[in-house]
């Protein structure tokens, strides 16, 4: 499982993304342990924007996929 | 803190944390711009009054989120807080944090405070934590962090008065930094320590130098890998620190931010609002800025009349009035324009929807090598380039700033509509096609026309740019802002401080153009300058400027241009719209009215064929010429302003007028 499968509403947590993936993402508040939720998507389902720590983040897909998560909960 | 002549105080937060609106309650009117050394990047500061007879200069450094730098604008504020460039040590930080929004912002305070630096926090946003149902034991948060922390509104300025003295208290944070590199990192660190410089300065400083990549890998951990450490540890203090002084009622927090987005980020939806919007915008643009640009224009030539009358005739006045005046007026007429872009920008800005517009425009933009972000600059540049390259300045990824830097002059700007209304007048039957007025058609493919020689531009550019340079692409990562009200007073200041710069920036070198211009059209070889003449008239084909008309001629001809056209497509270089006004004083038309110029314009006959002069293919090769040159002075100084050289600019100059030729050439060739 990695963000770009979570659906909108859904949440789960984030785990330890792949080497390489901008630390920026880290210092946004996305960290791994942190719930993440699905807010919405633009047409296409890319790019993504998703709520973390109370900070609202939008990245491509193909980032989104480089980033693991636990199975989704909610919606 | 000792006595000093005047303290530099620098504002730090993340971006959207009202730092803006702080600033502009701090420093009032009292702001300048100038530019941060080594960047192009703009630096704004103000003066504030700490305690009478005590001025302080405030700096606004850009919204980061975090000091290890991802772009050049969080260089910039890296660069500034260890004084890289000598510019002077600030000597008190305000901390700017969203109380909505904490954590993130406690993230960046925590390193501030790490530098030793003395700072004080500011939390705005007062009312929508009240709303949210947040409440913070901000007393305790200080004691925590080692310094005064406020609250404040700083829209309507409650508990603003509390800062300045806050300021003249700040002392360095008296706590252990809050980050600590541990074992093998703190050894070379100490190491690298200059002096007794605090640890983590040197930490931050390290982590960014090439140089020092190698040493860093010995530990066996990447400086990447090293800044993620950094952040997980700071992240878990943060949420300690919150998890003790703010207590939050999740059941008053409404959301309803994300209820909104559901409907403006609609795939359906939020495009008819989005195209909606930008239709509104441009109507605008075009019909708003109109009045204005009349009343300047009239303005300006019954001051020229009154000059002209007032002073005595000969050189000087003639050249007031005939080459100083009309290049202030053409500053100053596009003022309204620009004043008019930069606060619908401001507004969609600061309310938080323009972040809407780059996530929503990402994908497509994506096959050109831009992103998202490119848009701005897009849609701006049908108003004018100028205002529309100057709002690159944000963009992270240098590569794509400066493919938009290079693209945007493709774009139909404002100053070609009226070359494209009377050109389209001459050669385009006004008929109806399939119930489509032809002539609005035409208009309308030449706008399709920029857009996608800017697009395809961009594709090439970015081909040729990536086979030059191997760099990797920044991850494209961006925060949505919730939506909130703009504040009058930031898009009042975000006019007047873009408005004021194009005035002073480009506006001296086009008055500059103007006057030799003027010189090239009044005078020639055989008609020196004769300071004592009353008025000072030379037939146009024996100026400077008709005899390079004539010189080029063989070089247009290809083109179906005789020398007159050239004469104002040469002087079309300094701007545009010259041409209706060059083409007027060439045929000799009393009135500058645009339908007696159409009048005499269609009366003329080509002399060899016996038929109109401008026949269909002249026209379109002239629209095709007009919408592919480079032909704007004012464009190309701001280029060469933005990218700091000149190659650039003259590199867009000398290959887009070179493809105009060859299109317009190969338009002409086919259609006759």
């Amino acid at each position: 499982m990695n963000l770009s499968n979570l659906r909108i509403g859904q949440k789960a947590i984030v785990l330890e993304p792949e080497e390489g993936v901008s630390v920026k993402l880290f210092e946004m508040g996305c960290l791994p342990g942190e719930e993440i939720e699905l807010l919405f998507v633009a047409p296409f389902r890319d790019p993504m924007c998703f709520r973390v720590q109370g900070t609202q983040i939008s990245m491509r897909r193909s980032l989104a996929k480089r980033i693991p998560i636990t199975r989704p909960h909610g919606s | 803190m000792e006595a000093k002549q005047s303290l530099r105080i620098a504002m730090v937060g993340r971006p959207n944390t009202g730092k803006s609106t702080l600033f502009n309650q701090l420093t009032g009117m009292n702001q300048k711009v100038s530019n941060y050394p080594g960047v192009t990047m703009e630096r704004t500061s103000g003066l504030t009054k700490l305690a009478p007879g005590q001025l302080a200069e405030i700096i606004d450094l850009p919204g980061i989120y975090s000091l290890h730098p991802s772009s050049a604008d969080e260089a910039v504020v890296m660069d500034s807080l260890l004084n890289v460039h000598e510019e002077g040590e600030v000597d008190v930080v305000i901390g700017v944090a969203d109380g909505t929004n904490l954590k993130t912002c406690l993230f960046v305070f925590s390193q501030v405070l790490d530098l030793g630096i003395p700072a004080v926090l500011v939390i705005t946003m007062a009312d929508d934590m009240a709303h949210r149902g947040l409440v913070l034991d901000h007393a305790a948060l200080g004691e925590s962090l080692g310094c005064e922390v406020l609250i404040v509104n700083a829209r309507t300025g409650e508990g603003m008065e509390a800062i300045q003295p806050a300021i003249l208290r700040a002392k360095a944070s008296p706590h252990a930094p809050f980050f600590q590199p541990g074992g093998i990192h703190l050894q070379w660190l100490a190491a690298l320590q200059e002096g007794d410089e605090y640890i983590y300065k040197t930490w931050l400083r390290s982590l960014s130098q090439p140089a020092h990549e190698a040493k860093i890998r010995e530990s066996g951990r990447g400086p990447k890998r090293l800044r993620a450490d950094e952040a997980i540890q700071r992240y878990r203090q943060v949420n300690r620190w919150l998890g003790s002084f703010l207590t939050s009622y999740p059941e008053q927090d409404r959301r309803f931010s994300t209820k909104v987005d559901r409907l403006l980020v609609h795939p359906l939806w939020g495009s008819v609002v989005l195209f909606g919007l930008l239709f509104v915008i441009f109507q605008a643009l075009f019909y708003g800025s109109e009045g204005p640009m009349v009343a300047i224009d009239e303005m300006m030539t019954s001051l020229s009349q009154s000059i002209n009358a007032k002073l005595p005739g000969g050189f000087f006045t003639h050249m007031i009035t005939h080459g100083l005046m009309p290049g202030i007026t053409g500053v100053l007429m596009f003022v309204p324009q620009i004043a008019m872009l930069f606060g619908f920008i401001a507004l969609l800005e600061e309310s938080g929807y323009m972040s809407r517009v780059v996530f929503m425009m990402d994908r497509f933009m994506r096959p050109f090598g831009l992103s998202g972000k490119s848009v701005v600059p897009m849609i701006s540049g049908t108003a004018c380039a100028i205002p529309a390259i100057m709002s690159t300045r944000n963009m992270e990824d240098g590569r794509e700033r400066w493919l938009a830097i290079a693209v945007t002059p493709f774009i139909t700007c404002s100053a070609r509509l009226p070359v494209y209304a009377l050109i389209i007048g001459l050669v385009i039957p006004d008929m109806a096609l399939m119930g489509i007025n032809l002539r609005g058609l035409v208009l309308f493919g030449l706008y399709f026309l920029g857009f996608a020689a800017a697009l395809a531009a961009a594709a090439l550019l970015n081909r040729w740019k990536r086979s030059q340079v191997k760099v990797k692409v920044p991850d494209f990562l961006l925060e949505m802002p919730e939506y909130r009200w703009p504040q009058p007073r930031n898009v009042g200041m975000m006019i007047w401080r873009q408005t004021s710069s194009f005035v002073k920036e480009a506006g001296k070198i086009i008055v500059a153009i103007s006057v030799i211009l003027w010189f090239a059209a009044s005078f020639g070889p055989d008609h020196a300058a004769d300071f004592t003449q009353d008025r000072v008239s030379v037939p146009i084909e024996e100026s400077y400027i008709g005899i390079a008309g004539q010189f080029i001629e063989p070089v247009m001809r290809p083109l179906g241009y005789d020398w007159k056209i050239s004469v104002a497509i040469l002087s079309s270089f300094v701007a545009r719209e010259v041409f209706v006004g060059t083409m007027a004083t060439l045929y000799s038309v009393g009135d500058e009215g645009i339908e007696s110029i159409h009048a005499t314009l269609a009366s003329q006959i080509n002399p060899e064929t016996g038929e109109a002069f401008f026949s269909l293919p002249m026209g379109i090769s002239l629209l095709l010429f007009y919408a592919f040159a480079m032909q704007c002075m004012s464009t190309l100084v701001v280029v060469a302003r933005e990218s700091r050289s000149w190659t650039l600019a003259l590199t867009q100059f000398v290959l887009m007028s070179l493809f105009a030729y060859v299109v317009a050439w190969a338009a002409f060739v086919a259609l006759s």
